[in-house]
């Protein structure tokens, strides 16, 4: 099979827990990437990462003959905004479908629904030396959308760095929650350290129940600020503007003051 | 101009007119008087059928020299010729620019329209470019900006004798078009690439306004349906259209509007039509338009399938127009109606399968006849077996583009490095490729080096993020190192897969006329980016996304970036510090940042990281039209 190289990188990274000079985001990227070691993945080895800042990780520690399939890694960045790439990196999406990354491949939008418009005329051919028969799920005909996913924002208190979610990969407002843990967990926990607090990573989770410490809420395209999980998916995911994960705390003010409760979060 | 100014022009024409005594052959030559009479603004040297003897006083010596240097420098059409002679002294600069007739800005920002009016006072012919590339994968929020608008409106006022405009990635209003169709009378051609922002009503006001147009191309455009008759909007009488093409344009068309316009227009030489016309409408336009040279067959699928005797004898349309060249379109083939170009494919010297998904066993038949063809473009659906096909037949292959039929990172791939390695080894005379393929092997990348030394241009994406070499497992560095290396032609490299520095230091080493570098999701720190900096001095565009690059990377190239056209780095690991930095260090540059939404939103920026930056030297300073989520630092 062909090299799986997200998959593997992350089986040497484990022995770079000896700090040498790095910054604590460093060593929080690797705490998260034994986590996801241990996790067990729902899709095919080597899932994508959704979100289009998401680097690849190099050390250069380690030589490439280390593993057959190994891709090379770098040393970490010398740059300012480790922070925001470690974190980013390791939150990467695991789903059943590879995550889309916007714009990637560089193909232009006219030339992305071929597999959904020429489906319908079949060659002689049948085998796989034939014509290639895709049939695309989406089931748009010559419609061409500007993006490829369905990419909204999400915000979550206490954290800076705002993220984006592709809502159709999803089909549940269970599999976004998840997304949203492994989305903010590390971040949050990053957030904490630095503020004085125990950086150690706990899971997030109740987003919908109202049990958590967070719960997960939305703006829709009339400018209402709902909860998640009222109303069935579809009709969530065509209404939906934007996602926020607000303390459980602070719910009714977050819900009934709109706009200036928004800006009072910006402050953060 | 200043009354002075006019004076002297006024005279110098005069005293060109003169010394002229043979036909001109200026790249612009209007074929009819333009409106304005005074010789000042039309162009004397092609004007010389109305020589004026009248008594005039000896010419002082400057003017002599300048009356032969205008002589001389019509004939000059090459910018980078032009812009030498421009540099030569005052006088000649002066000379230089009235004797411009085609003005080509590659950033409609790096100047102001009216730098561009002042400057050059007759021209004719104006290519403006706008967004960078990457605004075309969803990099950029809407509403960037790269507006046409006040270019029309300061050319509408400068250069009432406009003949030609040519758009690349710019923003165009349907008020412009209007102004556009307006101010021009002697308007010819206009060709809107990767433009957006108007309509079928501006097109329907062009196409009514512009009594002399030759050309309208709207090519990979963006063209909203605001259910306009367009084609019924071109004037009842004879035209001088010679290249219609519209296939961009995703909304119907009155068929029997088009069949009018192409039988009272003789001289159409290229139709592209769009995939609303089915083949019997395509088999009416052919039957009418015998001479055509490019052909845009629209879907290429029947309306209705008659049986037999009744359905329109397709082959035989095709026999019939001896003259096509190039064929496109297909964007909804049929496949068993496919047959019915074999007639032209002897002459095609230019083929796009871009959008059909054709196997290996549909193309073999028709290709086997291509043996003039020097462009094709096809999506992977052909795959290896097909490429092989072409290999053995297209000798003559100049340029080939192979699209993903399916554009994710996962899907089967169904070409590979066994089609490049054919191609390279069956085209020898290849100057430019881009590839789309989901593995690739550095043997096969340096086979192409090897096989193809006239490529000037090499674009391979290799789609899933970071794959190396899929049989040695290696990075793709000695590939890419090899066509860097044995290419010495190369002026246009992307690159793909995983790379580590050491392909950008074979980049830095070898690629010395590289003028365009697309990097995605390569390298390992800032040495990367530092040795293509320092080493590629003919590189005036780099794009660069999601690869760790920073400050100090950015830094490295301060000595280039008035010499570039523009640098685009986005998702990597830029600090505004940094970026500030060069902003502060380079007046000559304009230094924007941005995210990738188009709100206003600082939730997401974390103050320090920076998402994209892009920056580009300007004569004018920073622009006076940026959106608010766009910091010009």
């Amino acid at each position: 099979m062909e090299g799986c190289p997200r998959n593997r990188e992350i089986g040497p990274k484990l022995f770079d827990l000896i700090p040498q000079g790095r910054k604590w985001y460093q060593e929080d990227k690797n705490n998260i990437d034994q986590e996801k070691k241990l996790e067990l993945r729902l899709g095919p080895p080597g899932g994508d990462e959704e979100d289009r800042s998401a680097m690849k990780k190099k050390n250069n520690n380690y030589t490439e003959t280390r593993n057959i399939k190994m891709e090379s890694e770098d040393k970490s960045f010398q740059g300012f905004n480790s922070n925001h790439f470690s974190s980013s990196n390791k939150t990467s999406q695991k789903r059943t479908a590879p995550g889309p990354v916007v714009g990637w491949p560089p193909v232009r939008s006219f030339r992305k629904n071929l597999a959904s418009t020429s489906s319908s005329k079949l060659g002689n051919e049948s085998s796989h030396g034939g014509q290639i028969n895709k049939s695309n799920d989406d089931g748009e005909k010559q419609v061409e959308p500007k993006r490829e996913g369905m990419f909204v924002k999400i915000n979550m208190d206490g954290v800076p760095i705002g993220r984006k979610v592709d809502l159709n990969a999803y089909n549940s407002y269970e599999q976004l929650s998840f997304a949203v843990d492994k989305l903010f967990r590390g971040l949050l926990a990053a957030q904490r350290e630095s503020s004085g607090s125990e950086g150690e990573e706990k899971p997030i989770i109740g987003l919908l129940d109202g049990k958590g410490e967070f719960t997960l809420t939305y703006e829709d395209n009339e400018g209402d600020k709902m909860l998640v999980g009222d109303v069935p998916w579809q009709m969530f995911v065509s209404s939906v503007k934007r996602l926020r994960v607000i303390k459980s705390s602070e719910i009714s003010s977050a819900l009934t003051f709109g706009c200036s409760s928004k800006q009072e979060k910006m402050r953060h | 101009m200043t009354e002075e100014e006019e004076d002297s022009s006024a005279k110098m024409s005069e005293d060109v007119k003169r010394y002229l005594k043979l036909d001109t052959r200026s790249s612009a030559a209007a074929t009819s008087e333009p409106p304005c009479s005074s010789s000042s603004s039309a162009s004397a040297l092609a004007n010389n059928k109305s020589r004026n003897f009248k008594s005039f006083e000896p010419p002082c010596p400057d003017h002599v020299l300048e009356n032969v240097l205008e002589n001389v420098l019509q004939f000059l059409t090459s910018r980078c010729d032009r812009n030498a002679v421009s540099l030569v002294c005052r006088s000649w600069w002066r000379v230089e620019a009235q004797t411009r007739f085609e003005v080509f800005i590659g950033n409609c920002y790096s100047l102001s329209p009216l730098r561009l009016t002042h400057r050059f006072t007759r021209v004719r012919s104006l290519v403006l470019k706008g967004k960078p590339r990457f605004a075309d994968f969803n990099l950029m929020p809407r509403n960037w900006g790269a507006q046409f608008a006040p270019w029309v409106a300061a050319t509408a006022k400068a250069y009432p004798w406009l003949e030609k405009v040519h758009l690349k990635r710019m923003f165009v209003t349907d008020d412009d078009l209007a102004l556009l169709a307006e101010s021009f009378p002697g308007f010819k051609e206009l060709t809107l690439v990767c433009c957006e922002g108007f309509g079928t009503s501006g097109i329907a006001v062009v196409a009514n306004k512009c009594r002399q147009l030759k050309v309208l191309d709207l090519l990979e455009s963006e063209v909203t349906d605001d259910e306009v008759d367009w084609l019924s909007c071109f004037p009842a009488s004879e035209t001088h259209l010679e290249s219609l093409s519209f296939d961009c344009v995703e909304s119907p068309i009155n068929f029997k509007a088009l069949e009018e316009l192409v039988v009272r227009s003789p001289f159409l030489k290229k139709l592209r039509t769009n995939r609303f016309v089915s083949l019997e409408v395509l088999h009416r336009l052919m039957v009418r338009a015998p001479q055509l040279t490019s052909l845009g067959t629209g879907s290429f699928s029947p309306e209705n399938v008659l049986q037999g005797e009744q359905e329109p004898d397709y082959a035989a349309a095709f026999r019939a127009c001896k003259s096509i060249s190039c064929l496109s379109g297909f964007r909804d083939l049929t496949p068993e109606y496919l047959p019915a170009i074999s007639p032209v494919c002897a002459n095609l010297t230019s083929l796009n399968f871009s959008y059909a998904n054709i196997s290996p066993d549909m193309l073999k038949p028709i290709i086997r006849n291509c043996h003039n063809i020097r462009v094709f473009w096809a999506l992977d659906s052909i795959c290896d077996e097909g490429l092989q096909a072409v290999a053995a037949t297209c000798k003559e292959l100049r340029e080939l583009r192979v699209f993903p039929f399916d554009p994710r990172e996962d899907s089967e791939g169904p070409i590979s490095g066994v089609g490049l390695q054919a191609i390279s080894e069956g085209c020898r005379k290849l100057e430019s490729i881009l590839y789309f393929c989901q593995r690739m092997t550095n043997g096969a990348v340096t086979a192409m080096s090897e096989n193809c030394p006239q490529l000037t241009v090499f674009r391979l994406c290799i789609m899933g993020r970071h794959r190396p070499d899929h049989v040695t497992g290696k990075p793709m560095d000695v590939g890419f190192g090899a066509i860097v290396k044995n290419c010495k032609k190369l002026t246009r490299l992307a690159v793909s897969g995983l790379l580590t520095d050491e392909a950008f230091s074979y980049i830095g080493e070898y690629g010395k006329l590289i003028r365009t570098l697309s990097v995605a999701f390569a390298g390992n720190s800032d040495r990367a980016l530092r040795y293509v900096l320092e080493g590629c001095p003919k590189l005036q565009k780099l794009e660069i996304r999601d690869s760790p690059f920073g400050d100090v990377g950015l830094r490295s190239g301060m000595h280039r970036y008035c010499n570039m056209r523009f640098v685009w780095l986005s998702s990597c690991v830029l600090s505004r510090g940094g970026c500030r930095e060069v902003a502060h260090a380079l007046p000559n540059v304009v230094v924007e940042v941005f995210g990738s939404d188009d709100d206003d939103d600082d939730d997401t920026v974390t103050g320090d990281y920076v998402e994209t930056l892009y920056l580009y030297r300007s004569l004018d300073g920073p622009r006076k039209d940026a959106p608010k989520f766009v910091t010009i630092l």
